[in-house]
């Protein structure tokens, strides 16, 4: 019985008896939620667009990263940096569909996944070839992210809000905005969204194939580079961020693989959950570092329910 | 897309033809020490200082005087990437030549302790490795000079005791660890010595992926409120325990880090938040010191370091200990080439020499690095010299020796040490045990 | 001229599917054999046993797991890693408990432990599809690590929660502990992936291949035509995993002699699917060429720059043996995207018609 308190009632009455905590938690999962969903939103928009699932979206969030931290250290300003960086991530994304995606249309998708592990591992090998494999600072200052924090005092405890995690959290609904504005009302977006409906179509009104192409992987670029700056000024730049590609992979599982909205809505879930899980029931129960598999075993429940995530188009299967 | 494959074989055929004909003859008066090192993945951060420290000692040796008793060192790395499937590749490697093997991580060093006492290779672990590898006569062929985690354990707890490890009856005491097998390592000790003197001791354990995202285990700290957090960290861990420290008000001067969590670049990332941290080390920087002027003339300002002068790595701690660590390892080959009189040493002449390594003041002074390492001595019986270390503590800018020498409690250390090295040979058996040493 | 196929008549049904109709193919098979079995074990260094012989082997087996899963019955698998952890860990347990457990007899039984996770892991695979059951996996992939780092019996509570392999000795051999020869060692794979590819070839082309094929191929075709889904997907599951945690317990016990439990993390998964695919997905062959390939790539390239002389660092031989190794993925999956397999059976047909172009 006592277990069965421990796991049913003990968490509830934690949660209550301190709630200034409880807010820190929460708030802490929102920020990881924020990221988790910006990884997940590259991988929906590329995938919505060639069935292609991308794994390198991990990676580009390094490569971009480390691309205007490297830049910077060079001596180009800060402010002209970031440009000069979406330029390098403009020519990746044209790269990339010249040398791996156009010989590779038509393939089946699980090759097409390969073959993005493939250019993940060039990617590693590459950065670390020209940037070394040190740990760098994020130049925040530099890009006038305030860096302090407010804390608030409800309930008698404290809240502590970074301000670099609140721009984050500003940024990345200003980005998702403007993406959303971009896919509704403009002739590109909308070709982007034709593409996604169906291929053969698209072509035969005279969508491009190859420049939707390097047009969505050029987002999925700028997106990686916002990820990379709000992630890499909480903890520096370096190649363990890009184990952060794995948390966004349940997102979309959550979330439905076409979805936007199924990426965003599952990144916030997730990031609160499983914080929520690991601070009440993983650290005092099982151990801690639940965070691992959580946010998969909890996706694989969902699914079992509804196959294609909670926002994702319905499968219908024909023979 | 054919002929471009077709040009790309020929251009690659060409380059490698050319490369056959411009090879360089060995050199044979040359001792071949390979270091496993990481250069790559995501640990790279604090080994490339390490490596760069390490490799600079002995080519100003090189340069200087030719190598030791004019015998060239032959420094070789073998890129591990902290993997210990390439760590045991590389070990495979190296083995027919190497004098020595440093395996750099613990995961390693587990796996190539048992076949060195097939292969006869000494490892030099400095610093790392098992602790109970201490225990020489069990462990004949491992070094871990000058201190083990064990001891760095038991300097930490003397040092926020006030020397009184009863002071901390009550308290409680968080160890925020690496969950791998070096975070592990210090956990027997730590539990050992709560039980003794009345703290309490939790382990908050830091999953790999999720070293850069830490808000879990300190929203934990959060809860727990323990009065002192110690830290067994490595690579981008460090960086990340510091950030949420200073984001989560802990106060710095009851956060207290192994050597390895003592990387000027980790702090470097909070600055003067990080202000208080301290880290107990067994080396301390000096630049101005002989030995290190020597490599600054020799090696880095002839432009044949790998450092990263615009950061400033040649102050670094980390840096400066790899000179150290290679600096006992030619302590031991030099002890080896007199007592035996080879030019060249053989590895088991290298075993003698690193188990009867003499680092007192005089020879430290000799070497030009007073102050910079602490003094120890081992011996066939003890293979760690149990040196001790100084507190370092980062003043913002840089870290600062704050403390006089703090030796470990070996009273309280020995026996677990004797019995953890008994249960391994026994889980080992038939292992080996060195019968002639009567020490 | 060599690989001609004419004149060799068949009379009978059991001849004509026979496990080598062709005359040809079972000279060839029975020179790799001798190469492996005598040739090999001749000649190898100790070097040349650990670093590729004994990993090659037990490679190719692990992906030969993965390949029945995903190559034969459709069902992306991210989880291998773990699997072979759940077959590495319940032979250290067997060893542990039953020390006079024969090795082999523990690694047989060790397949049946991560089969039968393999099976819990799969029953999504009832309702899941497609990328959504990858992801699946790799709940089991996380969940399974994390199990190995938290459940301290899984590893004899030792100190650093890493698992040493003891000496075993087998019919007066060691084959395995530190005190193992690399060639005992290389015997005792090669016996244990002979037997197990042996079995696969012929339970791939029997009646319940077929099923897994038509599972993949179309699953609600071939639910309509009469094949009970479930079975088919989980006995796929069952035997992969099966396969896949006896490589893993090989993995262990004869090639690593310890292990902690991130070895069995993601990049261990993604080795084995690299040689799968890279393989050939749907092929036995395929797997000992992936991972000739993939295995032994890197320690050749590593060796290349010393043997030329060129003045390179080896962590920059490390970063460009990365690179190479994703460039190489990439063009192969664009030059043949079946594979390797897929090469050998073009350069076959056309020896067999040769020297004709047609």
């Amino acid at each position: 019985m006592e277990i069965l308190y421990d796991i049913l009632v003990k968490p509830f009455v934690d949660m209550v008896a301190a709630p200034d905590f409880f807010l820190q938690v929460v708030w802490e999962g929102l920020v990881s939620g924020v990221l988790y969903a910006l990884i997940a939103l590259g991988f929906v928009l590329i995938y919505k667009s060639s069935r292609i699932f991308n794994f390198a979206q991990g990676i580009m969030v390094v490569f971009a990263a480390l691309t205007l931290v490297g830049l910077y250290e060079k001596g180009v300003p800060a402010l002209l940096a970031v440009p000069l960086t979406l330029a390098v991530m403009y020519l990746l994304a044209m790269t990339i569909e010249r040398v791996v995606l156009r010989p590779l249309v038509n393939q089946p998708d699980i090759i097409l996944f390969m073959a993005t592990i493939g250019i993940t591992m060039f990617l590693i090998g590459f950065g670390e070839i020209i940037f070394g494999g040190e740990n760098k600072v994020m130049i925040t200052e530099q890009l006038m992210i305030p860096t302090g924090s407010y804390i608030f005092e409800p309930f008698g405890g404290f809240v502590s809000i970074e301000q670099k995690d609140l721009t984050a959290v500003v940024g990345a609904v200003v980005l998702v905005g403007v993406l959303l504005l971009f896919l509704n009302r403009s002739k590109m977006g909308r070709a982007i969204r034709a593409l996604g409906d169906d291929h053969q179509a698209a072509l035969s009104v005279g969508i491009s194939l190859s420049t939707i192409w390097v047009l969505v992987w050029f987002i999925a670029g700028v997106i990686a580079l916002a990820t990379g700056i709000v992630w890499g000024a909480r903890a520096g730049v370096s190649f363990a961020l890009e184990v952060i590609a794995y948390k966004a992979l349940p997102v979309l599982m959550l979330g439905g693989l076409e979805s936007v909205l199924g990426a965003i809505v599952g990144g916030l879930a997730i990031g609160i959950l499983e914080k929520l899980f690991e601070i009440y029931w993983g650290q005092p129960l099982l151990g801690g570092n639940t965070e691992t598999w959580f946010a998969f075993v909890f996706a694989l429940i969902v699914l079992l329910f509804r196959p294609q995530g909670l926002f994702g188009e319905r499968i219908i299967e024909r023979v | 897309m054919k002929t471009l494959l077709k040009n790309a074989l020929m251009a690659g055929a060409l380059a490698a033809g050319t490369a056959f004909a411009a090879q360089a003859a060995m050199a044979q008066d040359s001792i071949y020490l390979p270091n496993l090192s990481y250069r790559t993945g995501p640990f790279a951060s604090t080994g490339i200082p390490l490596m760069n420290g390490q490799r600079d000692y002995m080519m100003m040796l090189n340069e200087r005087d030719g190598g030791v008793n004019g015998v060239k060192l032959g420094y070789d790395e073998c890129e591990t990437g902290y993997n210990t499937e390439k760590g045991v590749e590389c070990y495979e490697k190296t083995k027919a030549d190497a004098a020595i093997t440093q395996p750099w991580s613990t995961g390693i060093t587990l796996q190539v302790l048992p076949k060195t006492n097939v292969d006869k290779i000494p490892v030099l672990a400095p610093g790392y490795g098992f602790s109970p590898m201490a225990d020489g006569k069990t462990f004949q062929w491992a070094f871990n000079p000058p201190a083990s985690y064990w001891d760095g354990a038991s300097m930490i707890l003397k040092a926020i005791s006030d020397g009184n490890l009863d002071n901390l009856e009550g308290k409680k005491i968080a160890l925020l660890h690496l969950d791998h097998p070096y975070g592990k390592e210090p956990i027997p000790l730590f539990e050992a010595m709560a039980e003794k003197h009345g703290f309490t001791f939790l382990p908050i354990p830091v999953g790999l992926k999720e070293m850069q995202n830490q808000s879990a285990q300190w929203l934990q700290i959060r809860r727990e409120r323990p009065d002192f957090v110690l830290m067994w960290g490595w690579g981008a861990m460090n960086a990340g325990a510091i950030t949420e420290a200073a984001k989560t008000r802990y106060p710095m001067d009851q956060f207290i880090g192994i050597w390895w969590s003592s990387l000027d670049s980790d702090l470097k990332l909070v600055g003067e938040e990080g202000k208080g941290y301290r880290a107990i080390s067994w080396n301390v920087p000096n630049s101005d010191s002989p030995v290190m002027q020597d490599i600054k003339k020799y090696v880095v300002d002839p432009g044949k370091s790998l450092i990263n002068q615009g950061e400033g790595e040649f102050d670094w701690v980390f840096y400066q200990r790899g000179v150290m660590i290679s600096m006992m390892l030619v302590e031991g080959i030099k002890a080896a080439q007199e007592e035996f009189d080879a030019k060249v040493p053989t590895p088991e002449q290298v075993r003698w020499g690193l188990e009867n390594l003499n680092i007192d003041e005089a020879k430290l002074e000799e070497l030009g690095m007073t102050g910079m390492l602490v003094p120890f001595k081992t011996s066939c019986a003890d293979h760690t010299g149990h040196g001790g270390g100084w507190m370092l503590e980062w003043n913002g800018s840089k870290f600062e020796k704050v403390s006089d020498l703090i030796t470990p409690d070996r009273e309280a250390i020995a026996p677990l040490e004797a019995e953890k090295a008994k249960e391994y040979a026994e889980a080992n058996a038939p292992w080996p045990v060195n019968d002639e040493c009567k020490m | 001229m060599l690989y001609r196929t004419a004149g060799q008549f068949k009379t009978s049904y059991e001849a004509d599917f026979a496990l080598f109709p062709v005359k040809q193919d079972s000279i060839l098979l029975a020179a790799v054999l001798v190469l492996a079995f005598v040739v090999f074990p001749l000649t190898a260094n100790e070097f040349a046993f650990r670093a590729l012989l004994i990993p090659v082997l037990i490679y190719a087996l692990a992906a030969l797991g993965l390949n029945i899963l995903t190559g034969y019955a459709g069902q992306l698998s991210l989880g291998t890693g773990a699997f072979m952890g759940v077959g590495a860990y319940a032979c250290y347990k067997l060893i542990t408990i039953f020390p006079e457990m024969n090795l082999l007899v523990a690694i047989a039984l060790s397949g049946f432990f991560s089969a039968a996770v393999g099976v819990a892991f799969g029953l999504p695979s009832l309702r899941i599809k497609g990328f959504y059951l990858a992801i699946a996996t790799l709940a089991a992939q996380f969940f399974l690590v994390w199990l190995f780092e938290k459940w301290a019996w899984l590893y004899n509570y030792n100190a650093s929660g890493a698992i040493q392999v003891p000496n075993i000795d087998m019919f007066g051999f060691t084959v395995a502990g530190p005190r193992a020869p690399a060639i005992t060692q290389y015997y005792f794979v090669l016996i244990v992936v002979s037997i197990v590819t042996f079995f696969a070839i012929n339970v791939t082309r029997g009646r319940i291949g077929r099923i897994w094929k038509s599972v993949r191929d179309m699953d609600i075709a071939a639910e309509l035509v009469g094949i009970n889904l479930m079975k088919a997907k989980l006995s796929a599951f069952f035997v992969s995993s099966y396969v896949v945690g006896v490589a893993g317990a090989l993995f262990v016990f004869a090639w690593r002699g310890a292990a902690e439990p991130n070895l069995f993390d993601i990049p261990l998964s993604f080795r084995v699917l690299f040689i799968a695919i890279i393989g050939g997905l749907g092929s036995i062959l395929g797997n000992f060429l992936g991972a000739i390939l993939i295995v032994a790539l890197p320690v050749v390239l590593g060796f290349l720059p010393d043997v030329f002389g060129v003045p390179i660092s080896s962590s920059a031989v490390e970063h460009l043996n990365v690179m190479i190794i994703g460039a190489l993925i990439v063009t192969f999956l664009i030059v043949e995207p079946h594979g390797l397999a897929r090469f050998w059976a073009v350069i076959r047909e056309k020896l067999i018609i040769w020297p004709f172009p047609h």
